[in-house]
């Protein structure tokens, strides 16, 4: 029975994602159409700005970021904030650390792609003792070897190898993204080996469950950020943009940058 | 996910880290400036006097260091030609008090925290000079003033890849292009923020 429930509620959480997408697709599709999509200013300078933004399809984008906020407001703040009051440090930073080893193979599989060996290696050792010192990752052992926790993904990389992010786009409950990075997310997915377990296995359960799980905790953590961002900005869908694609292309330099040997480490 | 770590709480909250670098190795006029006005403000932040205290202390150094008036003309870009005098007047005002409210208002809660400078780097808004911001029990924090002028001046502040002045022009410049170009509806909104910082502030 209860395999039974747990079967119908993945089903109905798959059948809500697949929903979510294809509201995401039909909305980019009603874009298209010229609705809403910001058409280019004729003044030289504006034209300059509208160009520096990458944000075409911001109409769109604005109210998909009202929408975030109105849950936010409405929920998600409340709940967040409940959280991280009344959830102790250590239990939280567990759930920080199980969410980032368990993504680690997409890391390794990046660094591998972005042509980094020393950052591949960090990666795979981080994976090899965080998943046996640091019980399955929830004890980040591997930082305190010597391996601290970096980020790299599909997105970076394909930004690395010189594919143009495309347009900004604002996706509601996750955030600031752009074509190439929305195309990387998917690709780093394909990279994450836990999303192979066979249907049924009690596995699936726990990915769904360790990845909520960590997105939430990861959100509570930023309420401070948000309120912190709708208290001192005068646009803060604006501000959220330019910090979010500034802070992205210094990631992409950052990799691109990143040129370790691997001597004396044994990888 | 969505904010990470490149927040304005970064990049502001860690001007007022600058005050562990004496006795840093000096390398050139940049890091010697960024040394001695960390040194600087240091000396009030590490007193014993309450925050208000500390707070009137340090406005006169940054405003002596920090080039308020330039990052407030870059900040509203295309803008500030169609200003008129009185209207620059009135927003570089209003622009300083959001400034050095945004960047004393943490600064208490920064303890205990010790920096290093990392090196420097030149680029045509000046010298870059990066920082590591180490807390007690907390991950680093990388940042990177910009230096520039004669007497020098810091001219931007980035934190997590972002500049400061960057960020705010885009803010800025969305909020007016979204309310017909008017230099005055921006005014007006600076002047409701510091009105609700001093409440924030007296509270």
């Amino acid at each position: 029975m209860a395999c039974r429930r747990s079967t119908t509620q993945r089903k109905m959480g798959r059948t809500n994602t697949v929903r979510a997408l294809a509201g995401c697709l039909a909305l980019l599709s009603v874009s298209a159409c010229g609705s809403l999509r910001n058409p280019p200013p004729k003044d030289p300078e504006a034209l300059a700005d509208y160009k520096a933004a990458n944000d075409p399809y911001e109409p769109l984008n604005r109210k998909m970021f009202s929408v975030n906020m109105w849950a936010y407001h409405k929920a998600l703040r409340p709940v967040g904030r409940f959280w991280k009051n009344n959830i102790p440090r250590p239990i939280r930073h567990s759930i920080a650390n199980l969410n980032e080893t368990w993504r680690e193979p997409s890391v390794f599989f990046s660094d591998v792609g972005a042509g980094k060996p020393r950052r591949a290696g960090d990666a795979f050792m981080r994976y090899l003792i965080n998943m046996t010192a640091g019980v399955a990752g929830f004890f980040d052992v591997a930082s305190l070897a010597g391996y601290p926790q970096h980020e790299t993904d599909p997105g970076m990389v394909l930004g690395m190898w010189g594919v143009k992010s495309g347009p900004y786009l604002f996706i509601p409950f996750s955030g600031p993204t752009s074509f190439r990075d929305a195309a990387g997310y998917i690709i780093s997915q394909g990279l994450t080996p836990i999303n192979y377990a066979p249907r049924g296995y009690g596995l699936i359960s726990f990915n769904w469950g360790y990845n909520i799980l960590g997105t939430f905790n990861q959100f509570a953590d930023e309420t401070d950020q948000l309120d912190q961002l709708e208290h001192e900005s005068l646009d803060p869908y604006a501000f959220l943009r330019s910090a979010w694609q500034q802070n992205r292309q210094s990631q992409i330099d950052a990799l691109k940058a990143d040129n370790r040997a691997t001597v004396p480490d044994w990888y | 996910m969505m904010l990470r770590r490149f927040t304005r709480r970064t990049m502001l909250g860690a001007a007022c880290l600058l005050t562990l670098l004496p006795g840093l190795a000096s390398a050139s006029p940049a890091t010697d400036f960024v040394s001695s006005f960390g040194g600087d403000l240091a000396h009030v932040l590490n007193s014993s006097e309450p925050v208000s205290q500390k707070r009137e202390e340090i406005l006169p150094l940054l405003r002596k260091n920090v080039d308020i008036q330039g990052i407030g003309r870059y900040v509203l870009g295309r803008y500030w030609r169609v200003a008129t005098p009185a209207q620059r007047t009135r927003y570089l005002t209003l622009f300083e008090d959001v400034l050095l409210y945004a960047v004393t208002v943490r600064m208490g809660s920064y303890q205990q925290v010790s920096l290093k400078i990392l090196g420097e780097v030149p680029s045509p808004a000046g010298t870059k000079v990066t920082v590591s911001v180490e807390r007690p029990r907390q991950p680093s924090i990388i940042l990177t003033t910009v230096v520039s002028g004669n007497p020098p001046k810091v001219v931007d502040l980035y934190g997590e890849g972002a500049s400061m002045r960057m960020t705010q022009r885009s803010d800025y410049t969305a909020f007016l292009s979204r309310h017909g170009g008017q230099v005055q509806t921006l005014i007006d909104a600076l002047s409701n923020q510091v009105a609700r910082n001093r409440n924030v502030s007296s509270n």
